[in-house]
């Protein structure tokens, strides 16, 4: 029953969110001076069409709330709109780009999950604190810069890609926080002891470091998610992928609501779920330790 | 934490010479951030220009340090907004009823969990287009101070709980003290140190922002410089070819956020 209650309140907290990342970018455009222009307006040839239509779309979502009942209405049919951009479906931009956007994701996040834990292993298996500030000074420098700029330089220089600055980014944010959490564990008084018994470095990690710190590593697996859904946007625009974030720039760009808001729906839903299996692990260890 | 000591005054030292050498770029110089020289489209270092122009000829020193007091000003104003508004909001919260208390932490925990950059685009996306280039940059700061301050109100709020139930207040409030003397005299100066480093935390994170958001044209518009628009040009590759300089705004914004990170040293020791 406990368990069942924990499932529901977690899954109502996704729904929240995605509901209210939906209504609040509803209202922003609704709100947004300009809402009620075409471009059609501009041509001489289709001006009378695009008034037309604008006068149709004002008599249909003239209030805030009837705007927020026609999307509702939409979703509820399964439909997320009509692109005012493309003049096609919206679920049909999403299909197409989601790939791209998914391979994108999820390569950067494991690739740089991969680089991050092993220079950790590596540079907390140390005895000595020697090199700490170079360590310090590199993430600091790698962690200064924006990451359109960091992309705009692999694209300029043509080393790496797309992959490879999310990666990177991912990396070097995951590396700062692991390796503090790693060599704070390594200093625990039952790990000194384990170590001072003669027990490898390897056996005190698998035994003892990756149980302990098990729902700290999914937390910040799943907060890394969350960074490289963010990082997407630049990369995909600087490299031109044909993903997600380009879309939602394209249509922030142009002032397309449908595609926007069913875009940021996506993201937050993805973010929710996220969450919700980063809560899970903490649930878990937490029970586990009672 | 010994050498925390003697990093941070060095660090702060070197923000404030950087910040004194850019207003005085700005000020003796003889250009103007917006004046286009159009003899010397996108050139390298000359005479009249020590770090070339960009491609309208307008010259990149002054627009650099332009760009550097902006964004700096900019993300001081947006992160000691965004710090005010926490300790208001998580003070309020303390001493509300639990239930808005819980509603009000819930919201902001929601509002932590979306992907901050799509809400961003939205934002500034909505805007008018006939925005002036000093409106854009207030806007786009205001918005960075608004979407920041869920991230620092549960932590305000927790300690302010903790101050309001402490048995000296309750002794205040015994004593007659009406709440909102109590979160002024008593609860608020608990919060300063909080304050002061959730302030220094964000500036760094509004810096950042706005750079990626000027990258993608979504920032402060032309032409006031921002680190944004100066990055802009990095997508040039026509302007890379032409000069090296066109990399001094990316090295002066590391430079300037490694100082910061200087000087939040102490707090990460």
């Amino acid at each position: 029953m406990r368990v069942a209650r924990t499932i529901l309140i977690r899954l109502l907290r996704v729904v929240s969110l995605v509901l209210l990342a939906a209504l609040g970018t509803i209202v922003l455009m609704r709100v947004a001076p300009g809402y009620f222009t075409d471009s059609r307006e501009m041509d001489g040839q289709y001006a009378s069409a695009g008034r037309a239509a604008v006068q149709e779309r004002q008599a249909e979502e003239g209030t805030l709330a009837a705007s927020l009942a026609v999307s509702v209405r939409g979703w509820s049919h399964g439909s997320l709109g009509q692109s005012r951009q493309y003049d096609v479906p919206v679920t049909q931009l999403l299909r197409e780009r989601a790939a791209a956007s998914s391979k994108l994701l999820l390569g950067g996040v494991a690739a740089g999950w991969l680089l991050s834990l092993a220079l950790t292993l590596l540079l907390s298996a140390r005895r000595t604190r020697a090199g700490e500030p170079l360590i310090a000074l590199s993430t600091a420098v790698l962690l200064a810069l924006p990451v359109g700029a960091l992309a705009t330089f692999c694209l300029l220089s043509e080393f790496g890609g797309p992959m490879f600055v999310l990666a990177l980014l991912i990396a070097v944010r995951d590396f700062k926080l692991l390796y503090r959490m790693l060599r704070q564990a390594l200093r625990a008084p039952q790990v000194l002891y384990a170590r001072a018994q003669g027990f490898s470095y390897a056996r005190i990690l698998r035994v003892h470091l990756l149980r302990t710190l098990g729902a700290e590593l999914l937390s910040l697996a799943m907060m890394s998610f969350a960074v490289a859904l963010s990082a997407l946007v630049p990369v995909e625009v600087i490299f031109d992928v044909p993903g997600l974030g380009q879309l939602a720039w394209n249509a922030a760009m142009n002032r397309d609501l449908p595609v926007l808001v069913a875009v940021t729906l996506v993201m937050a839903a993805c973010v929710g779920v996220a969450s919700l299996f980063a809560e899970a692990g903490v649930t878990q260890e937490t029970a586990q330790c009672a | 934490m010994r050498l925390a000591f003697t990093v941070r005054p060095v660090a702060w030292v070197l923000l404030a010479f950087t910040v004194l050498a850019a207003l005085w770029i700005v000020h003796r110089s003889p250009m103007d951030y917006a004046m286009q020289d159009r003899d010397h489209i996108s050139e390298g270092r000359s005479a009249q220009h020590s770090t070339g122009t960009d491609e309208l000829g307008r010259d990149r020193t002054v627009r650099t340090a332009a760009a550097l007091l902006l964004g700096l000003a900019g993300a001081v104003a947006a992160s000691a907004l965004a710090s005010s508004l926490a300790v208001s909001v998580g003070v309020g919260a303390a001493f509300a009823p639990v239930w808005i208390a819980k509603s009000l932490m819930y919201l902001c925990d929601l509002f932590l969990t979306l992907p901050w950059i799509f809400l961003l685009m939205t934002v500034r996306a909505s805007l008018p287009l006939n925005l002036s280039p000093a409106h854009s940059a207030e806007l786009t700061f205001f918005l960075l101070a608004l979407l920041g301050a869920p991230v620092f109100v549960r932590v305000n709020y927790a300690r302010a709980f903790a101050v309001r139930n402490a048995e000296w207040l309750l002794h205040g409030r015994a004593s007659g003290l009406r709440t909102m003397q109590l979160a002024r005299r008593h609860v608020l100066p608990h919060l300063r140190p909080l304050f002061l480093s959730q302030f220094l935390i964000y500036v760094p994170v509004c810096l950042i922002a706005e750079a990626n958001l000027g990258t993608l044209g979504l920032g402060v518009t032309q032409p006031l410089p921002s680190w944004g628009s100066m990055l802009q040009e990095l997508e040039s590759s026509a302007m890379l070819a032409g000069s090296h300089w066109v990399y001094l705004p990316i090295a002066l914004l590391v430079v300037v956020l490694l100082m910061l990170e200087l000087v939040l040293f102490e707090v990460d020791a």
